[in-house]
C-alpha cells in the first residue's frame, strides 16, 4: 500500500515534438542557453564543440532539387527511462536518475571531464566545456541566479530546466499545494512560439506528452536500442520517421561530437 | 633493525600506491573541481529580489507583448504573454535575447554630438534652391516618425522618407479571414507580420508558398512551389489568365511551373476563398492578384490610424525614396534607432548631390549605414529605449504600445527625435505622453494591460491610468471601423514580367538572398547557437550553393570564397546545399550583402562566385 502511494507521487517528465509544426527558428536553442547560462560561442567554437543542450537540425528526404523537402528536428537529451547509457558509464557518479521526476541529471561538481558519457550516449546530447564560460564584459548581468554557470573540463546537458522545477516545487510548498500541481515547463516549451514542444508528466494519461505517446504518428529515436527515451516525436512525413532509426539526423557524422 | 634510505623510498612509495586504494585521492579532485567552478575566471550571476516586468519588444515592427524576469533591476530572461491579444505569447529567437544587446561589443557609447550639430546647422545654411534635407525613417508610423514629419514641414525643402510598405498605415492583412494564402516569397512562417499572431491563424488557412528556394515557409507549407528566380510577377500574370479565363502558356513558360499546376492554383485561389495574396517584393502584378480575386475589403482590410494631437497633423507628406530626386538631397538624416526595412545603400546614394553631401545617422552599432555616413550618433537599445511601436502589417485595428525601458540607458545617448525636433523647434520630449492623451481623449477601443490579462474599455479609465498602465506593457487597442471598407491602396497596372537580370557570362549565377529580421544590426552573442555551433542559420558572410554548380565554380564545401556583383564584391565561405536550385547562390542577408545584392524579395541580382 505504501508501495503503492509512492509509485502514484511519483512523476515521469517527458515531453512530445511535432515536427511538422517546428519552424526551425531556433528560439528553442537560445531559450535554453539564456535559461541555462551556456555562454556564447568561443572563437574556436563550432558544430563539434559548442555547447546547445537542445539543437535543431535541420534534415532532409536525400532528394535532389526541386524534390528536396526538409524538416527540423530539435534534439536535446532524450532522458533514456531505462538502463541510461550515460549513467551506466560514469566512473564519478555524475550522472543520476532522480527517481521522483525520471529526469537523467548531471552533477558537474562530480564530473571528472573523461566524457565516457558522451561517448555512450547514442543521441549525442552532451557537451564538454573546451573553455571556461565567458560572456563579452556587463553581459554577465543577464544570467540566471539559479543556475550555476560551469567551469572548463566538465560534461554538461539538458536536465528538463532542473532549477525551473526547484522553484516550482518551493512555490508549491510555500502555497501549501501539493508537488504534483506543480505548474513547470522547461524554457524550451515556453519559448516554442508554434506550440510545436509540449512537456507533461507521462504518469498522466491527460497530459500532452501522455497522449503523444499513444498517438499513431508517434516515434522515438533510436527505439530499437531499448533505452526507453522520454521524447516522442511527431509527425505525419514517412521519410521523417525513417529517419529516426539512423544514428543521427541530418549530417550522418556519427562522430561529429569531439 | 636499520632503517636505510632505500626503506624510506620503498615507505612513500607503498604509501603513494596505497593512498590510490583510499578514498582520498577522489576526494581532492572532487574538492578541486568544487573549487574550480568557483575561481575567479567563472562569473557568479547576481543575486537580488526577482520580480517580473512587463514591455514591449522594440527589435522589429511586430512589437511582441515581453514578461522580463529582472533580478533586481536587471532582466535575466525575456519571455512572452500568452494572453496578449496580438502576439499570443510568442517571442522570436532575437526578441528572447534582446536584454543582451546593451552589453554587445559592437555597441557605441559616445559619439561627436556637437560636431554633428555644427554639421548640419552650417549645411542647413548653405542648402541651395533646389536641394533638399531628409530624413529617413527606417520605421515609420512611430510617435517620433510624426516629430520626424513635422520638423521636415518646418524646414525649408525638407523632405520625410520611409522604405516601401505594401498597404502603408491605411490598410492590413487579414490571416485570420482567409481560407488560400498565396504568398510570393514572404517569410510568413518566418517571422512575417506578428509571429503569434500568423501561428494563431495558421490552422485555419492553407498555405501556398511560390519561391526559388525551399525556404524554412517553404518546407512547412501545404504546397510549395519552386518558381524559377525573379519569375514571381510571371507566375501572378499566368494566375491572372487563368482568372480571366484565358491561356497562361506565356508566362507559364517563364515560371519553370508546368501550366496544369498553375491552372490548379489559381483555381483553388478563386474556389477556396476568401483568398490573400502575399508578397515578399511588393510587385504590382502580385498584388494586383488581391484585386481580382475580391480580397480587398475580405483578407485586406482599411484600418484607422491611432489618434494623434491636431497640433501635428500638419506634417510632411511620407514619401518613398523612389520619389525624390536624384542627385536632390544635400543633408540626410538617417533614423536606425527602430529596425526596420534596410534599403541598399546604392539606392540612397544616387539621391543625394554629388559634391559634399552631409549623411548623419542615429544608430546603436555602426553596423548599418554607419558605414558610409560622417557622423554617427549612438542611440538607446532596446530594451533601453522609450519609444511606441506602430501596429505591424497583420493588425486589423490601430494599436498604441510603448518599448520602456527595462535598463537605464548610458549617458551621451541622443534621442533622434529630440535632435530633429530641434532643428526645426518642434518640442519632441513630451510626444508620446501628448499622443496617449489624444488617444485617451477619443475613447475609442480597449486597454489590455498584461499583469492581469484584462481589456478594459478605455472609457473607464483615468488618463493617468492610461499612461501607468501603457508604461507597464499595457496595450491599447482600436474599436473595429464599422464605417471602413476597402483601404485605399493603389494597385498599378500589369506590368511585363520583371525576370533576374539578363543573364550575363561575367555574372553567370543568380544571388537570393534570405531573409532574417534584423538583418543590418548585430544579434546577440548567443545567436551563436544557431549561426556558429549548428548549421541552423546561414551566418552572415555564408553563402549556400548546389554542389553542381559549387563544382562548376571550382569550389568545396567550407571554401572561402568572394561574391562578385554588379555593386561590389564581398568575402563569403561557401556551404554547399543540394536544396539550392543549380545556378543559384544563396546569400544571408546581412547589411554588406544587402548593399551587393538588394532587399529581400526584391528583383535577383547576377552574380559570381570565385574561389579566395
Amino acid at each position: 500500500m505504501i508501495a503503492e502511494k509512492k509509485a502514484n507521487k511519483t512523476a515521469r517528465y517527458g515531453m512530445t515534438i511535432d515536427i511538422d509544426r517546428c519552424t526551425g527558428c531556433g528560439a528553442c536553442m537560445v531559450a535554453c542557453a539564456v535559461e541555462n547560462n551556456v555562454p556564447p560561442a568561443h572563437e574556436g567554437a563550432n558544430e563539434r564543440k559548442g555547447i546547445t543542450w537542445i539543437r535543431v537540425f535541420k534534415i532532409d528526404n536525400g532528394e535532389d532539387y526541386p524534390h528536396k523537402r526538409s524538416a527540423f528536428v530539435p534534439v536535446l537529451c532524450q532522458q533514456c527511462g531505462k538502463d541510461a547509457p550515460c549513467a551506466a558509464v560514469c566512473p564519478q557518479q555524475a550522472v543520476e536518475v532522480d527517481p521522483a521526476t525520471g529526469i537523467v541529471g548531471q552533477m558537474p561538481e562530480r564530473c571528472l571531464g573523461c566524457r565516457y558519457c558522451m561517448a555512450a550516449c547514442p543521441y549525442h546530447a552532451r557537451y564538454f566545456n573546451w573553455w571556461d564560460p565567458a560572456w563579452p564584459a556587463g553581459m554577465e548581468k543577464t544570467l540566471n541566479p539559479d543556475v550555476a554557470p560551469r567551469m572548463r573540463g566538465v560534461v554538461e546537458k539538458c536536465n528538463f530546466c532542473h532549477g525551473r522545477w526547484h522553484a516550482a516545487i518551493e512555490r508549491a510548498a510555500a502555497n501549501g499545494q501539493s508537488i504534483q500541481s506543480v505548474d513547470y515547463v522547461p524554457a524550451c516549451v515556453e519559448a516554442c512560439p508554434t506550440g510545436a514542444i509540449r512537456f507533461g508528466d507521462l504518469n498522466r494519461p491527460e497530459s500532452a506528452p501522455a497522449q503523444a505517446a499513444r498517438s499513431g504518428d508517434s516515434f522515438r529515436l533510436l527505439e530499437k536500442i531499448g533505452t526507453e527515451p522520454k521524447i516522442y516525436y511527431r509527425s505525419r512525413k514517412d521519410w521523417v520517421r525513417q529517419i529516426a532509426s539512423a544514428p543521427k539526423p541530418g549530417l550522418g557524422k556519427e562522430s561529429s561530437r569531439g | 633493525m636499520n632503517a636505510t634510505r632505500r626503506d624510506l623510498f620503498k615507505f612513500l612509495g607503498g604509501s603513494a600506491v596505497g593512498a590510490l586504494f583510499t578514498p582520498a585521492p577522489w576526494r581532492l579532485i572532487t574538492d578541486t573541481a568544487l573549487w574550480s567552478e568557483n575561481w575567479p575566471g567563472i562569473p557568479r550571476p547576481a543575486r537580488g529580489e526577482i520580480r517580473a516586468r512587463f514591455t514591449n519588444c522594440a527589435l522589429c515592427p511586430a512589437g511582441c507583448a515581453v514578461r522580463a524576469r529582472c533580478v533586481g533591476d536587471r532582466p535575466v530572461a525575456l519571455t512572452g504573454v500568452a494572453a496578449h491579444p496580438l502576439s499570443h505569447g510568442a517571442l522570436c529567437p532575437f526578441g528572447l535575447t534582446g536584454h543582451h544587446l546593451p552589453y554587445h561589443p559592437l555597441r557605441l557609447k559616445q559619439g561627436p554630438v556637437k560636431e554633428a550639430a555644427g554639421a548640419v546647422a552650417n549645411a542647413l545654411a548653405k542648402c541651395g534652391p533646389t536641394e533638399r534635407v531628409a530624413v529617413l525613417d527606417l520605421r515609420p508610423g512611430r510617435t517620433a516618425s510624426w516629430t520626424h514629419r513635422r520638423a521636415m514641414a518646418s524646414v525649408k525643402n525638407g523632405l520625410y522618407l520611409a522604405p516601401p510598405s505594401p498597404l502603408g498605415s491605411s490598410g492590413a492583412f487579414d490571416l485570420h479571414k482567409a481560407k488560400t494564402v498565396l504568398s510570393f516569397g514572404a517569410p510568413l512562417l518566418d517571422g512575417w507580420g506578428t509571429p503569434g499572431n500568423v501561428m494563431a491563424a495558421r490552422e485555419n488557412f492553407r498555405l501556398i508558398q511560390a519561391e526559388p528556394l525551399e525556404s524554412r515557409t517553404a518546407s512547412l507549407a501545404d504546397l510549395w512551389l519552386p518558381i524559377r528566380p525573379g519569375a514571381e510577377e510571371a507566375l501572378a500574370q499566368a494566375i491572372a489568365c487563368v482568372l480571366a479565363d484565358r491561356k497562361p502558356e506565356e508566362f507559364a513558360a517563364q515560371t519553370g511551373l508546368a501550366e496544369e499546376q498553375i491552372v490548379s492554383v489559381a483555381n483553388e485561389l478563386a474556389n477556396n476563398g476568401p483568398a490573400l495574396v502575399l508578397d515578399g517584393g511588393q510587385a504590382p502584378a502580385v498584388m494586383e492578384l488581391n484585386r481580382l480575386l475580391g480580397s480587398l475589403g475580405r483578407t485586406i482590410v482599411a484600418r484607422r490610424e491611432a489618434p494623434v494631437p491636431d497640433a501635428w497633423k500638419k506634417a510632411a507628406p511620407v514619401t518613398s525614396l523612389e520619389a525624390a530626386a536624384d542627385g536632390s538631397i544635400r543633408v540626410l538624416l538617417i533614423d536606425e534607432s527602430a529596425v526596420g526595412g534596410y534599403l541598399p545603400w546604392g539606392a540612397i546614394e544616387k539621391k543625394l548631390v554629388r559634391d559634399n553631401p552631409l549623411v548623419v545617422t542615429f544608430a546603436w552599432s555602426k553596423e548599418g549605414y554607419g558605414r558610409y555616413a560622417q557622423y554617427v550618433l549612438p542611440t538607446t537599445v532596446y530594451p533601453e529605449v522609450f519609444d511606441d511601436i506602430p501596429p505591424a502589417v497583420d493588425s486589423v485595428v490601430a494599436a498604441f504600445r510603448l518599448a520602456t525601458p527595462l535598463v537605464p540607458p548610458p549617458a551621451g545617448m541622443v534621442n533622434p527625435a529630440e535632435f530633429i525636433g530641434g532643428l526645426a523647434g518642434v518640442p519632441a520630449g513630451d510626444a508620446l505622453r501628448e499622443r496617449a492623451d489624444a488617444i485617451h481623449k477619443s475613447g475609442r477601443g480597449t486597454l489590455f494591460t498584461c499583469a492581469d490579462a484584462k481589456s478594459t474599455p478605455l472609457r473607464e479609465v483615468k488618463p493617468a491610468d492610461f499612461w501607468k498602465a501603457l508604461n507597464e506593457g499595457g496595450c491599447w487597442l482600436d474599436a473595429a471601423d464599422e464605417k471602413a471598407g476597402s483601404p485605399q491602396v493603389a494597385f498599378p497596372e500589369f506590368s511585363a514580367g520583371q525576370p533576374a537580370e539578363e543573364s550575363a557570362e561575367d555574372l553567370p549565377l543568380v544571388a537570393i538572398t534570405c531573409e532574417t529580421r534584423a538583418a543590418a544590426v548585430p544579434l546577440s552573442p548567443l545567436m551563436s547557437k544557431l549561426y556558429q555551433e549548428s548549421h541552423l542559420g546561414l551566418a552572415a558572410n555564408h553563402a549556400a550553393l548546389h554542389p553542381a554548380t559549387a563544382r562548376a565554380c571550382g569550389l568545396k564545401d567550407g571554401a572561402r570564397a568572394t561574391l562578385q556583383t554588379r555593386c561590389g564584391t564581398s568575402p563569403i565561405e561557401v556551404s554547399l546545399d543540394s536544396g539550392v536550385p543549380p545556378g543559384v547562390v544563396q546569400v544571408a542577408a546581412g547589411a554588406e550583402i544587402l548593399d551587393l545584392c538588394g532587399g529581400p524579395g526584391g528583383r535577383p541580382a547576377r552574380a559570381k562566385v570565385v574561389p579566395a
